[in-house]
């Protein structure tokens, strides 16, 4: 086993996953996150969607073709914010993932969504479509709730034990069985309302 | 039930005619007929559920096909109640839309009411030709008046050629999930409408709960969460007036459509 899915899911990875709240941002401003409970139920619904559409897509992109799977998740990612999002997560994982698994076969991406970027990586370093899922899978949460650590002054070990509790294994097994098209409809509300009040005022995420 | 009904429109002389239709109970589809005459020569039809369904169990099946040039409007007639069967089933309903090149269909059934027991699965599917334009709602009603919503499960899937534009399933059914802010953050009512149909803004529109967004490689979605669904479909009409390609009177709209019961297959099924 390679530790490809550890350097991944770890939040000193220099991906810029660090700039993005995954919704969590406009969700707080909307009053729909105020305390853990109310964060643990964003999650539960952040992975359960989101998160599970990631996860087979960093999955089939291990051995997978990734032109193929860019146009599949373009098409189930109808927000354009979401996309932005994907794809900025997405280039910033590739940069800092081709210098640590240096592969010519990466030369063929340029700004790819993050669940593509993930298992792209997992790939040439050796991985499994298991690992590039479950790596998927945990990041689809993993920021969001540390964005609302310091977005709402929680709990740092009440949060952290919410992402603990989170079925990721259930998830990442879903994701091996084939390409889901489940939506998230607030989700993609929120992203594209985040993007038009991003350009009126301060938010301290990108998304 | 199993039920297969199909239903295809041509352009004859400057008017889309009807040259096959074969209604299966329960689904029946009534052309109307005469009196207001588009003056874009659309053929409008109305899609009837002439007995209870969908109940568990059931299996039905919608297929149209639109030639070259034709222009179809295919309407509700009233709300779907998702209902259960006798044996706990599942059913099933599946609509096919095959769309020549230039060729319009608009698609606008009535909401789908999601009752506590139900169990539902439903499929819209759509092939689009290049040049083809489609307008396609769909509201979906978490339960009647204070009922918790039972089980459904729908699925879009629209490809122009061999490209995808949209693939979407919406799942009701996991309390934790529809309760959850990033699901619907537990909104009773979740309304879609789908327009390939010209230019696609530039950018999102959006609202506090509504959106109109340019799909990555052609169309776009329009999607509201509502608590009813009368403030659902202002939310989405809201959302489609931002949309530059798409005007009503290229569509039909005009047209006061005259709904008709038809009393002989009303009580069909027993």
């Amino acid at each position: 086993m390679t530790s490809v899915r550890l350097v991944l899911a770890d939040s000193r990875f220099p991906g810029g996953g660090h700039a993005h709240s995954g919704g969590v941002e406009e969700a707080a401003a909307r009053g729909l996150i105020t305390d853990e409970t109310s964060l643990k139920s964003f999650l539960y619904g952040r992975l359960r969607t989101n998160g599970l559409v990631s996860a087979a897509f960093a999955a089939a992109a291990v051995g997978g073709d990734w032109f193929t799977l860019d146009v599949e998740l373009d098409a189930r990612t109808p927000s354009p914010a979401q996309r932005a999002a994907s794809r900025a997560q997405g280039r910033s994982t590739l940069r800092a993932g081709r210098v640590a698994w240096p592969s010519p076969r990466l030369d063929a991406l340029s700004q790819p969504h993050h669940a593509i970027a993930i298992g792209a990586l997992v790939d040439v370093a050796g991985g499994t479509p298991e690992e590039a899922a479950e790596c998927a899978a945990y990041l689809s949460v993993s920021g969001p709730a540390s964005a609302a650590v310091r977005l709402l002054g929680l709990d740092p070990f009440r949060v952290n034990a919410i992402v603990a509790q989170l079925d990721i294994a259930a998830v990442t097994e879903e994701a091996l069985s084939g390409l889901p098209m489940l939506g998230a409809p607030a989700l993609d509300l929120f992203a594209d309302s985040h993007a038009r009040i991003h350009q009126q005022e301060v938010r301290l995420f990108v998304s | 039930m199993r039920a297969r009904s199909r239903l295809v429109v041509e352009l004859r002389d400057g008017r889309s005619v009807l040259t096959e239709l074969r209604s299966a109970a329960p689904w029946t589809l009534l052309p109307q007929r005469g009196r207001v005459r588009s003056v874009t020569g659309t053929a409008v039809v109305h899609l009837v559920s002439s007995a209870t369904a969908p109940l568990g169990g059931d299996d039905l099946g919608l297929e149209v096909c639109v030639g070259a040039g034709a222009r179809l409007r295919l309407s509700g007639i009233a709300a779907t109640l998702a209902l259960p069967g006798h044996r706990g089933e599942r059913s099933r309903a599946s609509i096919r839309f095959d769309i020549d090149v230039n060729g319009t269909v608009e698609f606008l059934p009535e909401p789908t009411v999601v009752t506590s027991r139900a169990s539902h699965s439903s499929v819209f599917s759509a092939q689009l030709a290049d040049t083809a334009r489609l307008r396609y709602r769909e509201v979906l009603v978490l339960g009647r008046v204070g009922e918790p919503p039972g089980s459904l499960d729908s699925t879009v899937e629209v490809l122009r050629g061999d490209v995808p534009l949209l693939r979407q399933r919406v799942d009701i059914g996991d309390p934790a999930l529809t309760a959850s802010a990033a699901y619907l953050a537990g909104h009773r009512v979740l309304a879609s409408e789908l327009l390939v149909w010209g230019t696609d803004p530039a950018a999102a529109h959006s609202g506090d709960w509504w959106s109109l967004a340019p799909l990555a490689r052609g169309g776009s979605l329009a999607t509201a969460l509502a608590r009813d669904a009368v403030a659902a479909q202002r939310r989405l009409a809201e959302a489609i007036a931002g949309h530059p390609g798409f005007s009503t009177v290229d569509a039909a709209s005009e047209l006061i459509t005259v709904s008709i019961p038809n009393r002989s297959v009303a009580n069909s099924r027993s």
